[in-house]
């Protein structure tokens, strides 16, 4: 092995240390927001990048938020960042993903110079818009889906700028909690800064600096080494997106994975152009889905961060689907498409490495608003199965990993009963090993209400592996009626709307069969 | 506070027992059993005795009589036996408590599978959570609906009928029962309990209405199915013991509780998911204990055994309790402890990544092999072997009675993960503790730093095999002054155990918003739970409590609520000194109401004799930064109150060796500690 900059002991101590700083920075912004996205579903992530905008640790809650601080962060390194300011960011065109993903970035000192950056991303519950929740499933462009924020200082010397606050705070719905979660994930960049400086004085300038370079190195390394051992080739998937709210059609996703060496390069051409609804994505969260992907077939110790995204280039063509542009609409692209990229992804790996079948692949987006109250909800379904088991049921999967409302919380705070929240047994699809079970929750509304829904795979099943079958496509109904996978709708007091999730897929042929 | 006394029933159950009282008390007898050994701590007039035999993981209670009889105390009258067990744990651990059925609401069988819809690991899409206590096929449904306002859909006797055949016929030890909204409205759960009680008289039925009066149907459901999972393990296993303990002439002991009390056995055969974690629980009680005799109450505590660390922060005294536990991957909602753990200690084998870097852990050598110089067949590297090759521990070290520590298979196996790396043995050990150390450093900041606590305010607390050895640079580290060492560091568990007060924990729902319109129905709450309190315990001391939140909060906090006019306050309070921040044009929900009840043992004054006269001059050669030192080693048991020490020193405890690094200095106190400051 070849001497580095680090020997392997403190290389080890202060990667440790370092993913240190980024845990406390994401438990002092989940410790001190106020709303229950930040603090119980975990919406989240904080990170550490160097000088040069290079990410070195991340401690990410949700996995929608794996690659898409980079740009940010360059977004703001253009903007002259001094110590003591904290930029804000959450426009997509600029470095952001969705507009309810508020980023922080804030630069990191040593004397006067900047020798890296603290980054915060949560996800804000109202940021305007046309529907409240700034979740809505009509868009049709972005300036309908809430405030957008070019990068733009928040905090100067380390105190707030009031009149850009203000102007922030003058266009959501819930000013109070937007102001405390703005100030959690401040109180967070903050800490960045605290702890960096109390490392170096204990390690030296010279050897934090070094471990920043070394930690993205390592990760590097280790990732390149994976690649490595998967067979060269070119490898294409293609999947789809059932419709984008507008127009129920399909729109085709196709991606070509090309395995060269220890690298990865992962290319949309062929992807449908800019859609007319919300399911575009800019870039930074096609990023995300890709990363995720590999991630997936990495061991689970190797840290995210710019070396172990390194080896992976992604290519989109400008205003496509997956490569958004101005004004195409986002909100969905975060939450559904980035699901349906990083099935396409592994699709295509599947052809080279061991992966498990598919899963539900969407989050199931359930939002229920009446004249002072919305309900959101994000449900479960079955995962796919795997050479090594049965897929796991009622979970989420993919790009999300939040928790449920609880039944007696739900019906204590709305005119809402749940009449069925289970497995629907056997949804999963068989195999030697079984697909995971999708849920089906009923809700009857009991006042009137306005109810939308941003769902998928519900013509389309979950594809099973190595012989498994397809799981069971999920199902929206109102009564009896069944609804299109995205759609909105008018409730009457005692409408009942049931969904089905989708089961994931099967590994392997049943025993016996031909 | 009250003295508990041993001598309780085991045979009527508790709600028509007398209440417990108390007796004059002259021998503290406390039994933890561990993974490995079972530990006995004796407290006789303040003086301390200390006895470890190996733990039968077969059947606890053998253990437990033989570390009895090995203690020599006199075991007549005036003795106070209490006892910490690890049946529950294990039964979750392995999956080995009964066949259990659940009944829930017809549209919700599935409730303890989905669990709160995330997955235990956001990459690794193969791993599943823990399989549910129930399977699917031993899990029933009777139609039936409360809601928020009371009854949507009456009880339909034909469903419960057939749910109680299908169980007739399930051949099932034990059934939970978990309906929706029976936290509020318990009508139909009583209807259903009665039911199968009377069907099936052997069956152990456990009511969630019972168990655990909260509301949030998942947690509310894991928590009363682990109960009725482990209600048949842990009742024979207790009732064995008594039925042992009887025919030897012993008194029936006092069992550990998560939330740090002890109760009577027939309280732990009701309550049997308010026994999982008793280890921990009495660690740090017995850490609390030591450093109040020592004059500190602000603490964190540092346990660092063979395979893992626990760390705890007790904060003015009082050890902090969490409802929010997960146990072997079961969510349990009652009181416990709040400990953090952490898979390194001792044990923990090092090794070197695909990407360069010396790691520590998760992987532990165990009790067997264990590590390398054990000479049981480990060959890898762990940290007790750089601790050896360091210097640290003594190369004729007895571990346990057993083990004898062989310096040439540490460096042997040192030797060889230090070739692969281009550095020498010496190097790769320290290497090995600089790495394990770094792992301490971060839990203990998870328990300090991540709460709003600053560890420089905190005396930290080191006991376990491992932790006495360690302490002095996590110290540093953390920028904290003062490390005490307890002279029980080796079984601080058991000594807890000998200080634990009995203890009750009530809680009744009650949504309300703050300030309270009719304070007289939250007065008539506590007056019930304080009446059932006084049918338990006489005279017990009693505590009020109450789960707070902002309206829509999906969390609550526990606050004191001895003033109900005053809740509110000391909510933002308590919100503050923890989150950071108040909301005071937030409106403020009272949600559940709580009462702890206590009977308190009188804490005996610890004494520490005076130092042996002649102390044998022994030196030891230790390795600091590369340079061999030699080094005072001392026998702790031949020092005495006042005797001091100045690093860099070893100080060999009966069951833990204690490192005083160059820097530190400090002596024993009058309750027997060593109490090292930064000098």
């Amino acid at each position: 092995m070849s001497r580095r900059a680090l020997d392997p002991v403190t290389l080890s101590v202060l990667a440790s240390a370092l993913g240190g700083i980024a845990e406390e920075m994401g438990s002092v912004l989940i410790r001190s927001a106020y709303s229950s996205n930040i603090k119980e579903r975990r919406d989240c992530s904080t990170a550490l990048f160097d000088a040069r905008g290079r990410m070195v640790v991340q401690a990410e809650h949700i996995p929608v938020h794996l690659g898409a601080m980079p740009e940010a962060v360059a977004a703001v390194m253009s903007r002259d960042p001094r110590p003591g300011d904290v930029f804000a960011i959450n426009d997509p065109y600029s470095g952001g993903t969705h507009l309810p993903d508020i980023t922080l970035v804030s630069p990191i000192s040593h004397g006067e110079s900047v020798i890296g950056y603290g980054v915060t991303r949560a996800h804000h519950s109202d940021v305007g818009g046309n529907r409240p929740g700034s979740m809505p499933s009509d868009s049709r462009e972005i300036y309908q889906e809430g405030l957008i924020i070019p990068p733009v200082r928040l905090v100067e010397g380390w105190e707030p700028v009031s009149d850009v606050l203000d102007l922030i705070l003058a266009n959501v719905r819930t000013p109070a909690i937007r102001r405390g979660d703005l100030r959690a994930q401040i109180a967070a960049n903050r800490l960045a800064q605290e702890r960096t400086a109390e490392l170096i004085d204990r390690r030296g300038l010279e050897t934090v600096l070094a471990a920043f370079d070394e930690v993205i190195a390592y990760a590097e390394r280790r990732t390149r080494e994976c690649i490595r051992q998967l067979a060269d080739g070119v490898y294409s998937a293609e999947s789809e997106i059932e419709g984008d709210g507008t127009n129920p059609d399909d729109i085709l996703i196709r991606v070509t994975v090309t395995i060269s060496a220890d690298t990865v390069l992962m290319d949309f051409q062929g992807t449908a152009g800019a859609a007319a609804g919300n399911v575009n994505c800019p870039l930074s969260v096609t990023r995300s889905a890709c990363y995720f992907a590999l991630k997936v077939l990495l061991p689970a110790d190797v840290p995210a961060n710019a070396g172990s995204q390194a080896p992976i280039t992604v290519l989109a063509p400008e205003g496509c689907l997956v490569n958004a542009r101005r004004p195409s609409a986002v909100v969905a692209g975060n939450v559904e498409t980035s699901q349906r990229l990083a099935d396409t992804v592994l699709l295509a790996l599947g052809q080279a490495a061991d992966v498990p079948a598919q899963g539900q692949g969407t989050m199931n987006v359930v939002v229920i608003g009446g004249s002072e109250w919305t309900y959101v909800e994000t449900l479960g379904g079955g995962q796919g199965a795997s050479r090594l088991g049965p897929g796991p049921s009622g979970v989420h999967v993919g790009m999300s990993n939040t928790l449920n409302t609880p039944i007696e919380a739900l019906e204590l705070e709305y005119p809402i009963r749940v009449e069925r929240y289970e497995l629907a047994y056997g949804s999963g699809g068989a195999g030697k090993h079984r697909g995971g079970d999708g849920i089906v929750r009923a809700l009857r509304v009991l006042e009137p209400a306005t109810l939308s829904l941003l769902t998928d795979r519900r013509r389309h099943a979950p594809a099973g592996a190595h012989g498994g079958e397809d799981g069971r496509p999920g199902r929206n109904l109102l009564g009896d009626e069944t609804l299109p996978a995205k759609v909105s709708r008018a409730l009457e007091p005692g409408d009942l709307v049931t969904v089905n999730t989708p089961g994931g897929g099967g590994w392997g042929r049943v025993e016996g069969s031909a | 506070m009250r003295e508990v006394e041993a001598k309780v029933s085991t045979t009527a159950p508790a709600e028509t027992a007398p209440a417990t009282t108390m007796g004059p008390v002259q021998t503290r007898i406390g039994v933890d059993v561990g993974g490995t050994f079972t530990d006995l701590v004796a407290l006789v007039d303040g003086q301390l005795s200390t006895t470890k035999v190996p733990s039968t993981a077969d059947d606890q209670s053998i253990g437990m009589l033989d570390a009895l009889r090995a203690s020599g105390v006199d075991l007549g009258s005036g003795v106070s036996l209490a006892h910490g067990m690890t049946v529950a744990t294990n039964a979750l651990l392995e999956r080995r408590g009964a066949r259990a059925a659940l009944v829930t609401t017809e549209g919700f069988r599935d409730l303890l599978e989905i669990c709160r819809q995330d997955r235990p690991s956001m990459y690794d899409l193969t791993e599943d959570r823990p399989p549910p206590l129930v399977p699917r096929e031993l899990r029933f449904s009777v139609r039936e609906r409360m809601g928020p306002d009371g009854v949507v859909e009456a009880l339909d006797e034909e469903s419960l009928a057939s749910v109680v055949s299908a169980l007739q016929e399930a051949d099932v030890e034990a059934v939970a029962v978990c309906l929706l909204f029976s936290f509020l409205h318990p009508e139909h759960e009583r209807r259903v309990g009665e039911a199968l009680r009377r069907a099936l008289p052997q069956v152990h039925v456990s009511l969630s209405s019972e168990v655990l009066a909260e509301f949030r149907e998942f947690e509310r459901c894991s928590t009363v199915a682990a109960d009725a999972y482990l209600a048949p393990r842990l009742s024979s296993y207790l009732l064995g013991l008594a039925q042992l303990l009887a025919e030897a002439g012993i008194p029936a002991p006092f069992v550990m509780q998560s939330s740090g009390g002890v109760t009577e056995i027939e309280g732990a055969v009701a309550r049997p998911a308010a026994c999982i974690l008793s280890g921990p629980a009495g660690g740090v009680i017995g850490a609390a204990y030591t450093a109040k005799e020592s004059g500190y109450d602000n603490l964190l505590t540092f346990d660092m055994g063979g395979t893992s660390t626990d760390v705890a922060p007790v904060v003015g005294g009082r050890v902090q309790i969490t409802t929010e536990s997960i146990v072997a991957g079961i969510p349990i909602k009652f009181p416990m402890v709040d400990v953090h753990t952490v898979s390194a200690g001792g044990g923990s084998i090092a090794w070197v990544d695909e990407g360069g870097a010396l790691r520590v852990g998760p992987r532990s050598a165990g009790a067997n092999p264990g590590p390398a110089s054990y000479g049981r067949g480990g060959s890898e590297p762990t940290v007790t072997d750089a601790d050896l090759l360091l210097g640290y521990l003594s190369g004729d070290a007895v571990l346990g009675g057993e083990v004898v520590l062989r310096a040439e298979l540490a460096e042997q196996a040192l030797a060889s993960l230090a070739s692969k790396l281009q550095m020498t043995a010496l190097e790769l050990a320290h290497g090995i503790v600089e790495v394990a150390d770094a792992e301490m450093v971060r839990a203990l900041r998870v328990i300090s730093v991540e709460r709003g606590l600053h560890p420089r305010e905190f005396v930290l607390v080191a006991y376990g095999g491992a932790g006495p050895l360690h302490a002095c640079s996590l110290a540093e580290e953390l920028r904290m002054e003062t490390v005490l060492v307890p002279r029980a560091c080796g079984v601080l568990s058991a000594l807890g155990l000998t200080v634990s007060d009995l203890r009750r924990d009530y809680v009744r729902p009650f949504f309300a918003a703050l300030p309270l319109a009719a304070p007289a129905r939250a007065e008539a709450a506590f007056a019930e739970m304080e009446a059932c309190a006084g049918r338990e315990l006489q005279e017990p001391a009693l505590e009020r409590l109450a789960d707070v939140r902002y309206r829509g909060q999906s969390f609550e906090l526990t606050v004191p609520a001895d003033d109900l006019h005053a809740l509110a306050d000391e909510f933002h309070l308590v919100h503050e000194r923890r989150y950071g921040f108040r909301m005071e044009g937030e409106g403020i929900e009272l949600v559940n109401v709580r009462l702890v009840a206590t009977l308190g043992v009188r804490r005996p004054r610890l004494h520490e004799p005076a130092p042996a006269v002649q102390l044998p001059e022994r030196h030891r050669s230790a390795n600091f930064a590369g340079d061999w030192v030699d080094v005072d080693v001392l026998d702790r048991e031949r020092l005495g109150v006042g005797s001091r020490v100045v690093g860099p020193a070893i100080v060999e405890f009966r069951e833990a060796t204690c490192l005083v690094r160059s820097g530190w200095g400090g002596s024993v106190d009058e309750s027997g500690s060593l109490v090292l400051r930064r000098q």
